[in-house]
């Protein structure tokens, strides 16, 4: 008899005459035809993935056009120029703002994106901000642990991006008319070089603010620790118009 | 229907309150009227003197064919001093006395439609007492015993009070379903006050009187029980005459009763309420809910029922659900029992037998709501399972195919998902797998 059945099969049989009689608790669900489908949750997993893989990609060919050796000076320039490479690639993306918020987080975690250097990061954001279906960008921050540089960069009329948190220096820099609210600390030139819009501070702001600014109005909630050579433009502390005023420039400490 | 519309219009006089495909119901009436025909057990709650009895009475009446005289007289009334001789039967003393022992039988006992008013006045050992009679049918006292072939039970109860005892969790999962009955609101309730009783209506003292001789005679109770079904068409027949509306026969009830229970479920009926089921059982850390045990910190299915309740469902409560929500699929005269029955049973049957975390109650206290505290929680969990149920219907049902497919000896594997009757697939599917296929 040995050879005869593998005992694959005589366990199989076995099992089938275990069975025999037990009542099949789905049955009712014997005639149902089951396709492979996934979850709508699986979908948009999926579809997250795939924008967030597309902003990463962009970010890196940022990085290796304007910090190929992983240092990144802040002139006007390199401004200029980095951003017009992040505008290039951020036009071929079709993303929305929570995008936006995942990558913001995404740069903190290295296994994701390599290399954070805040300035290109910052100026890629601002881009992503500036191209974005959305009329109004609310960006959660506040959990993240660094601030972002350059944020707000050249926000258009019409635009309004909010933050929620703290933001970086730089933040608002040659604004054209977008209404850019911070609900936490900004550092130190903010609003530098703005040419028209709105930026609201709810807490405290850095030196230098408004530095060369050409128009537009900033709105402090909290300080302001030092005002920067203003050419035109208005600067509101608690309320307070600060700027055209009694003058305190440049970073006159108060 | 045309009874529930008999007692909407004429005797019964409150608001709709449940909304089935469109047609809106007293929910009182509504489940009164099924707990008649199904031969349940209803638990009537609500404020003194808003009809909890009444709306019982004139069911039973209507559906059993019984002069509301006959149904007064058998009511238990729930007081801590009732007796097992008041409400199922007392020796019969004069034979007592020449050495013989008989057991004179209460009306209670004998006739099928029972009603007993203020339960929760009763000590727990009475209500266990009925409640285990209803449950089987037999009564029995001394060496006797009777079986009722036909039974329904309504009993009533008020909001706790110095005078109240507590129903205890065992004996009220044995109710079918818990109704409210409702403040009719000030304008109905004047007409109440301004109209005639209308109980005259369903009243005949002669046929009452002919009831009473035929319950309270010596004849064995299997003979009465064909003399009190000719009694009671030959009121039926009168109230038809008089009023309009037929009450039922017992063939009627047969009838309805076999026609209810051939009705079919939908595949969406039967997976959205195996879904509740596993919500309200399903412990991931324990195996199953127990009442003594409390859920782990941080458990992976905190935002399911599971966490929010302290007790097990019952094996009473599929069988509950399942023969309301064939009832009102019978009485809307739709073809197969679907997902609007079973939301629309469900609340109901759930209310009085899941015991909230004290968390949750407070939480949804102060809501606002138009339904008792019970049966606005049953309804709110009942809207949310069936949220996610839409979410997920089509690959729950594709692992509820694929469980029967592997159950039949085909060999896959049982699908994944975020809900706890994956797991419950998964555990029934692998002890019918054969070993060697067990990962």
């Amino acid at each position: 008899m040995k050879g005869t059945f593998s005992p694959k099969k005589r366990l199989a049989e076995t099992h089938e005459k275990e069975t025999q009689g037990v009542r099949n608790p789905f049955e009712e669900f014997q005639a149902f035809t089951f396709q492979e489908t996934t979850l709508p949750l699986d979908q948009i997993i999926e579809s997250t993935e795939l924008v967030m893989d597309q902003i990463r990609r962009g970010y890196e060919k940022l990085l290796e056009e304007e910090a190929k050796e992983l240092v990144w000076m802040v002139q006007y320039n390199t401004i200029i120029k980095a951003y017009e490479v992040a505008e290039k690639h951020v036009r071929e993306i079709d993303y929305s703002a929570e995008d936006i918020e995942d990558f913001c987080f995404a740069l903190e975690n290295t296994q994701k994106i390599p290399y954070f250097i805040p300035g290109p990061a910052g100026l890629y954001i601002s881009a992503l901000c500036n191209y974005a279906k959305e009329q109004e960008i609310l960006l959660k921050l506040s959990e993240l642990k660094t601030e972002i540089n350059l944020i707000g960069f050249r926000l258009p009329k019409g635009k309004r991006l909010v933050i929620e948190g703290d933001a970086g220096d730089f933040t608002g820099i040659g604004l054209e008319g977008g209404e850019l609210v911070v609900e936490g600390n900004t550092k130190n030139w903010t609003g530098a070089g703005m040419r028209g819009g709105k930026i609201l501070v709810k807490k405290n702001i850095g030196l230098h603010t408004g530095e060369w600014m050409m128009g537009g109005e900033i709105y402090v909630g909290g300080r302001i620790r030092g005002l920067g050579n203003i050419v035109e433009g208005k600067v509101f502390e608690r309320d307070k118009l600060v700027y055209p005023g009694k003058a305190r420039h440049p970073n006159l400490y108060y | 229907m045309e009874i529930y519309q008999f007692i909407n219009d004429h005797l019964y006089y409150n608001r709709p309150d449940l909304e089935i495909n469109g047609e809106r119901f007293n929910s009182t009436i509504l489940f009164s009227l099924i707990t008649g025909l199904k031969k349940g057990k209803e638990l009537i709650i609500g404020e003194p003197g808003l009809g909890k009895t009444t709306s019982a009475e004139f069911v039973c009446s209507l559906v059993y064919q019984f002069p509301l005289g006959i149904i007064w007289g058998s009511e238990v009334s729930g007081h801590p001093e009732q007796t097992e001789e008041k409400i199922v039967g007392r020796p019969d003393l004069g034979k007592l006395n020449r050495g013989e022992e008989d057991v004179v039988w209460t009306n209670f006992s004998q006739i099928p439609a029972k009603i007993v008013d203020e339960i929760n006045r009763l000590p727990e050992t009475k209500q266990s007492m009925i409640l285990d009679g209803v449950d089987r049918g037999n009564w029995e006292y001394l060496n006797e015993m009777i079986i009722n072939e036909e039974y329904c039970l309504f009993a009533t109860a008020n909001y706790q009070d110095g005078g109240t005892n507590t129903i205890i969790a065992p004996l009220v999962d044995r109710f079918d379903v818990m109704v409210e009955s409702r403040y009719p609101g000030a304008n109905l309730s004047f007409l109440i006050g301004k109209s005639n009783r209308k109980d005259h209506i369903l009243r005949h003292p002669k046929y009452e009187r002919e009831l009473h001789r035929i319950l309270n005679s010596k004849a064995p109770y299997e003979k009465k029980i064909p003399l009190v079904e000719e009694v009671c068409n030959a009121f039926g027949a009168y109230v038809h005459e008089t009023v309009g509306v037929r009450p039922l026969q017992g063939r009627d009830r047969q009838q309805i009763r076999q026609e209810m229970d051939d009705i079919d479920l939908e595949q969406d009926a039967s997976a959205f309420t195996r879904m509740l089921l596993a919500e309200l059982s399903f412990c991931d850390r324990y195996g199953q809910k127990r009442s003594l045990e409390t859920c782990e910190e941080g458990c992976h299915y905190t935002g399911y029922l599971c966490h929010e309740i302290k007790n097990c469902a019952s094996n009473r409560l599929p069988i509950s659900i399942k023969e309301y929500a064939q009832a009102l699929c019978w009485l809307l005269e739709d073809s197969e029992v679907g997902m609007e029955h079973m939301k629309s049973a469900l609340p109901y049957t759930l209310a009085h037998r899941i015991q909230w975390k004290d968390e949750i109650l407070s939480q949804k206290e102060r809501s606002k709501r138009d339904d008792p505290y019970p049966i606005f929680l049953a309804k709110e969990a009942v809207k949310t399972v069936s949220q996610r149920y839409r979410e997920q219907s089509e690959h729950l049902k594709d692992a509820l195919a694929v469980g029967s497919k592997i159950f039949q000896g085909e060999s896959l594997e049982p699908l994944d998902g975020d809900h706890p009757l994956y797991t419950e697939i998964k555990k029934d599917v692998e002890t019918k797998r054969p070993k060697f296929l067990k990962r």
